[in-house]
């Protein structure tokens, strides 16, 4: 079950398609020479999988004695088998359809089995797939390495950062699923990052660094959402919440019947000596079913559970992520070589290839090749000029520098608010200010300059007598990155006082250095946030909506989940209309985004004098197996939602899928070595899904390591817009994101969307004023 | 006792609660953690149960299992690799878990010099031809200190619903207690052990006298001999198959204890480091006088902070301080910390261990960090 839901596995969206039954690939663009980090799976002629069902009577619940008992007959049986304790799979056809055998437990009890064959697989078969990926989780076993959550890793060469008390392991992810002409295992290389302290010490020392009343937020603020890995058995689990009142003396009923304390237990069970008995408890909501048994929360004793990952503070500490990106971040030639050591091991290695041997399997020992495409570079347009830049860097930021915007905003009334120290810093950038608008096209009057102290209740109450309705924008100077700070101020000016506001710590704006380049950026910015338009691309498509979906789920406070939505408004793409929906607990966000959709349609109306004839949804934020949701429940709901507009309204409707986080990596052949492939990248066949109508585009440039394609899938269309051109309008909108002088990785929209759901779950914590709504407040 | 037997009068079947298998196992694991034996093998060792329980155990540093059937050892044999946390945190002892394919009627050097040897349920198993052989290998050859023999007693198998002959198709016999006692003591005598006898899983009330469903003898040697009278006494060749191999990451390893104490030395030099900084931040007039009492808030956990350590600390002469851009934090300070001394022993061991591991000031004498790193 698991396996199949997390390769969205049997959602095939594909034929449901017409238009690319036939061909999902496009066209245009010149050919660029590909590797993939994925490898061939290759079996013997004739190769079949024989599956077999196996019955115990009377029924028998372990899993082990399942298969202690089944396999007291390997006479029969053979070697080479795979057995989960219900469906076993041999290499080989019984003699007798229905066998029936009889074992017998160490308790002296009589067990009949009866195996029944119940299907003949051939390799292609989705039954064979997760066959497939059984055995290649047994060969990484007999490679000694160790499993952690869904990937191996090799623990007896572990990368440590002392400072942090961090260990990585280096290892790999695999899955072997059925791609566009073979099936294939597709492997990146993975870095898991654990923490040589448990739980508890980390504890004590956040409890020597915090003040005492802070201490048990400041705990779940830090731990909750983390995984932690047990001391005793290899499962991880993911902190839901801590239990102060319990304690690792409180008891629990057994499956017995009989109570037990948590210390007995570990002690009896693991030979755990818990030596702390104040610590409380860490508490998971498990979603793993075990056996028969319904998943219920998992209590945790924290001396015995070790933290993996990274914790906020660590994320935001600089130095360390740029001591851990070091070591994680490859570059394609290295990457390369290191995704090939999992194949160098698995032929080196004897017992593998003898259990591949048996099995009649092997894998190509190369990289899988084919063609790509590299689009061609996008103009860059604004106010009637061509920016010229190099495609290479997908980086316009010099190019743009100095150059008039398509429609700069006026800074006539606005207010820079900064702390009394800051005095000097408040000054400079005003200067740099002036220097750096006048050839964009920016008019600005001097700000109204209020100081204040440094402290929240300052900020507001200054914002509460100073900002009028004439208010362009409202521009913040912090001292630090305190985050109550920031939110108070955001959350006022988005919500009870609608006006775009600009914050900025202190720090940036200090060195002389950088001032002027940091003030265009700052001064673009704000531009955007007050609904001025910075570039544009060529948009071909006319009478078009896209929509931009993205999630933020909050894991602390209420456990609400919220949706960024963003349409466009203009044909240029260069407006966008904004909504959120705020999901508590239990809602469908489906509900929400309807309304979104339907306020985005009069929106659309009023700017336009007409509805959209076309809508391209880019939904981010889809999570692995939730596709299947997606396409019952989501897609159906548009569909509704366009049809209570208007009996004769039958816009074209497509949606997108888009996924950041996949283990496919692209390298490009070039000469003798492997380079990151262009941006403009497209990958439409190969690696991609037979099922699904799917591509993937690099549209970014890294510096370092490697890059990162996006994987797009077209779950539903109507629009019979040629593949070609959907690619081509999907790489053009991922130059549009106004945050960023380049290409992004994301569509603009996408990228629109989840800046304001991260900024509502963050921040604001409730929708934002719709006065804002056609404006890019939330950058 | 009554426990065992809840279900009894209802359903007539008789129940071991816990099941008899574990009962046998926990067994063992009591013995273990009586005699505190260092080198322990299981005979028939099938599924790997028993070790997997034992690797647990804190005294013992070989652990050895043994079976004709290597299929069944290859299924499980992954049940005793080393997990995640063991490499996290390495344990004091050294531990290696080794699985042989092989038979208790060969000998093997491999055997020589153990602490206890046990076979659960093992020797109803053999063929006349290999328990005639079993006490001259077990006994002669291996002649650990203590061996623990578990076979079926006969007398219960009334008792059980549906065993007519034996209690599995492969046993080969199946004793009463004369019988098993009578081997035994005869075992016992020929090779100067002694011997007591018990069991596990109670007959039930009324029923006492059929004696224990399993019954176990415990051998205790007699003389203690030497390993190396073991080992020029009885020069053998190999003959079991190496089938399983796990080295559990130990202290005891020169490599992971290094690790282990730069960790602690750069994460703790980072604790002072800190609390340093913030002091010479917020009162930097105060820095000079203060140093000893500002001392103790440096320790990680103050709790387990011996007096004597205390005034380990107080007494050197050399106190942590920052000059320019870097901190220098004595290594005399630094090895006062509990977890530091604990883990070399002795300075110079300290010294040795952190030496092209962590940057010294020019004289060895002090940790470097360099302030520029926050």
């Amino acid at each position: 079950g698991l396996f199949r839901d997390f390769h969205d596995l049997g959602v095939n969206t594909r034929q449901t398609i017409e238009h690319v039954q036939e061909s999902k690939t496009g066209s245009s663009g010149s050919m660029i020479k590909l590797t993939a980090n994925y490898f061939r799976l290759t079996s013997r002629p004739q190769w079949a999988l024989y599956q077999y069902h196996v019955a115990y009577n009377p029924e028998m619940e372990a899993r082990r004695l399942r298969s202690a008992l089944l396999f007291q007959h390997e006479e029969l049986l053979g070697k080479t088998h795979a057995f989960d304790g219900a469906i076993l799979f041999l290499p080989k056809k019984l003699v007798n359809k229905v066998t029936q055998l009889f074992s017998r437990t160490r308790n002296g009890e009589d067990v009949k089995i009866t195996i029944t064959l119940t299907n003949e697989l051939p390799p292609t078969s989705p039954t064979c797939l997760q066959f497939y990926n059984i055995i290649f989780r047994r060969l990484l076993k007999m490679l000694n390495l160790q499993q952690i959550g869904r990937n191996y890793y090799n623990p007896s060469d572990p990368i440590t950062i002392p400072h942090h008390r961090l260990t990585i392991w280096p290892g790999f992810t695999s899955s072997i699923l059925q791609y566009e002409e073979s099936i294939m295992l597709c492997t990146d290389v993975s870095h898991k990052v654990l923490r040589s302290e448990t739980v508890l010490d980390f504890m004590y020392n956040l409890y020597h660094q915090v003040d005492e009343q802070r201490y048990k937020d400041t705990c779940a603020k830090e731990l909750i959402g983390l995984i932690v890995l047990t001391k005793y058995n290899n499962r991880t689990y993911r902190v839901d919440g801590i239990d102060w009142d319990a304690s690792p003396q409180c008891t629990f009923r057994r499956a017995d019947g009989s109570e037990i304390s948590y210390v007995d237990y570990y002690k009896r069970q693991y030979n755990q000596e818990i030596t702390d008995l104040n610590q409380p408890v860490l508490i998971s909501e498990s979603k793993r079913k075990r056996g028969t048994i319904m998943p219920g929360p998992v209590v945790l004793i924290p001396e015995l559970c070790f933290l993996t990952g990274l914790t906020e503070r660590m994320r935001n500490d600089f130095n360390m992520m740029k001591d851990l990106s070091s070591h994680t971040r490859l570059p394609p030639e290295q990457r390369q070589h290191e995704i090939g050591r999992l194949i160098d091991y698995i032929q080196k290695d004897d017992g593998v290839q003898k259990e591949l041997r048996d099995w009649g399997l092997s894998f190509d020992s190369n990289l899988f090749s084919f063609t790509g495409r590299v689009a061609q570079a996008e103009k860059i347009l604004q106010s009637g000029s061509v920016v010229e830049y190099n495609p290479q860097f997908a980086d316009w930021t010099k190019e743009i520098r100095g150059a008039p915007l398509i429609c700069a905003k006026p800074l006539d009334n606005w207010l820079l608010i900064y702390p009394r120290r800051n005095h000097d810093t408040a000054g400079v950038l005003l200067q740099s200010l002036s220097k750096v608008t006048p050839p964009m096209g920016i008019r600005m009057n001097r700000a109204t300059m209020i100081e204040v102290d440094d402290k929240t209740e300052a900020y507001i109450r200054v914002l509460q007598q100073a900002v009028t309705p004439d208010t362009n924008i409202v521009f913040c100077v912090l001292s630090s990155s305190r985050k109550d700070k920031y939110d108070a101020i955001k959350k006022y000016l988005c919500t009870d006082c609608p006006v775009p506001s600009q914050c900025v710590i202190s720090r940036t704006l200090s060195k002389p250095q950088t001032a002027l380049a940091i003030a265009t950026k700052i001064a673009l910015q704000m531009n955007s946030k007050m609904g001025g338009e910075l570039w544009s691309v060529e948009i071909p498509l006319k009478q078009v909506m896209i929509v931009g979906i993205d999630c933020y789920h909050d894991t602390l406070f209420g456990k609400q989940s919220i949706a960024g939505f963003v349409a466009s408004l203009n044909q240029t793409m260069t407006r966008w209309f904004s909504r959120c929906a705020v999901q508590g607990r239990g809602q469908e966000l489906v509900d929400g985004l309807k309304a979104c959709l339907q306020s985005a349609l009069r929106e659309w109306f009023k700017w336009n004098k007409c509805l959209p004839s076309r809508i391209i949804v880019y939904r981010d934020g889809v999570g692995d197996g939730q596709l299947h949701t997606l396409v019952n429940y989501e897609v159906p709901q548009f569909l509704d939602c366009l049809k209570s507009v208007g009996k004769d309204y039958v816009p074209r409707l497509t949606v997108i899928v888009v996924k950041k986080r996949v283990n496919t990596r692209l390298f490009a052949q070039a000469g003798g070595t492997l380079r990151n492939p262009p941006p403009g990248t497209i990958v439409d066949g190969g690696i991609t899904r037979p099922e699904w109508y799917d591509f993937f585009i690099v549209s970014q440039a890294v510096r370092n390591g490697c890059v990162a394609p996006t994987h797009y899938n077209v779950i539903y269309d109507t629009s019979k817009l040629k593949p070609d051109h959907v690619q081509r309008l999907t790489y053009k909108l991922c130059h549009m994101y106004y945050n960023w002088s380049g290409i992004i990785r994301v569509p603009a929209p996408c990228q629109y969307a989840h800046k304001l759901a991260f900024l509502v779950g963050q921040s604001i914590h409730r929708e934002p004023s719709l006065l804002l709504s056609d404006k890019l407040y939330y950058l | 006792m009554d426990k065992e037997f809840q279900e009894e009068q209802f359903t007539g079947i008789i129940k071991f609660t816990p099941p008899l298998y574990k009962q046998r196992y926990q067994f063992v694991k009591d013995l273990v953690e009586k005699h505190k034996p260092k080198k322990v093998a299981d005979l028939g060792c099938a599924d790997c149960t028993l070790l997997w329980m034992l690797k647990c155990c804190n005294c013992i540093e070989v652990l050895v299992g043994l079976d004709v059937c290597a299929t069944v050892m290859k299924e499980n044999m992954h049940r005793l690799s080393p997990l995640p946390g063991d490499y996290l945190q390495p344990a004091e002892r050294s531990l290696t878990v080794t699985l042989h394919h092989g038979s208790v009627a060969h000998k093997d050097p491999c055997m020589l010099g153990f602490d206890l040897v046990t076979c659960i349920e093992l020797i109803e198993h053999l063929e006349e031809s290999e328990l005639k052989k079993f006490p001259e290998v077990v006994f002669g050859f291996m002649a650990p200190s203590i061996v623990v023999i578990t076979t079926p007693n006969s007398e219960f198998n009334p008792l059980l619903p549906g065993v007519i002959l034996s209690r599995h198709p492969d046993h080969k016999f199946e004793w009463n207690r004369a019988q098993f006692e009578s081997w035994a003591l005869e075992t016992a005598r020929s090779y100067d052990y002694s011997v007591e006898f018990t069991g596990v899983g109670h007959p039930p009330t009324g029923k006492e006298n059929v004696g224990f469903c399993t019954q176990i003898a415990v051998f205790v040697r007699k003389c203690p001999q030497t390993i190396e009278s073991v080992q020029s006494e009885k020069p053998t060749e190999a003959v079991y198959q190496t089938v399983f191999q796990a080295v559990y990451p130990s202290l005891k390893d020169e490599k992971y204890l290094q690790n282990a104490v730069v960790d602690e030395v750069i994460f703790t030099a980072q604790i002072i480091k800190q609390s340093l900084l913030d002091h010479v931040m917020s009162e930097p007039e105060e820095y000079s006088d203060d140093l000893t009492e500002r001392e103790l808030e440096f320790q990680p956990s103050a709790d387990c902070f011996s007096e004597d350590l205390e005034t380990l600390v107080v007494e050197n002469s050399m106190e942590p301080f920052v000059d320019g851009n870097v901190v220098y934090i004595p290594l005399t300070t630094i090895f006062s910390f509990p977890r530091v001394n604990q883990l070399c022993g002795t300075f110079e061991k300290f010294c040795e261990l952190i030496a092209d591991k962590v940057t010294l000031s020019s004289d060895g004498s002090a940790v470097m960090l360099s302030t520029e790193y926050e």
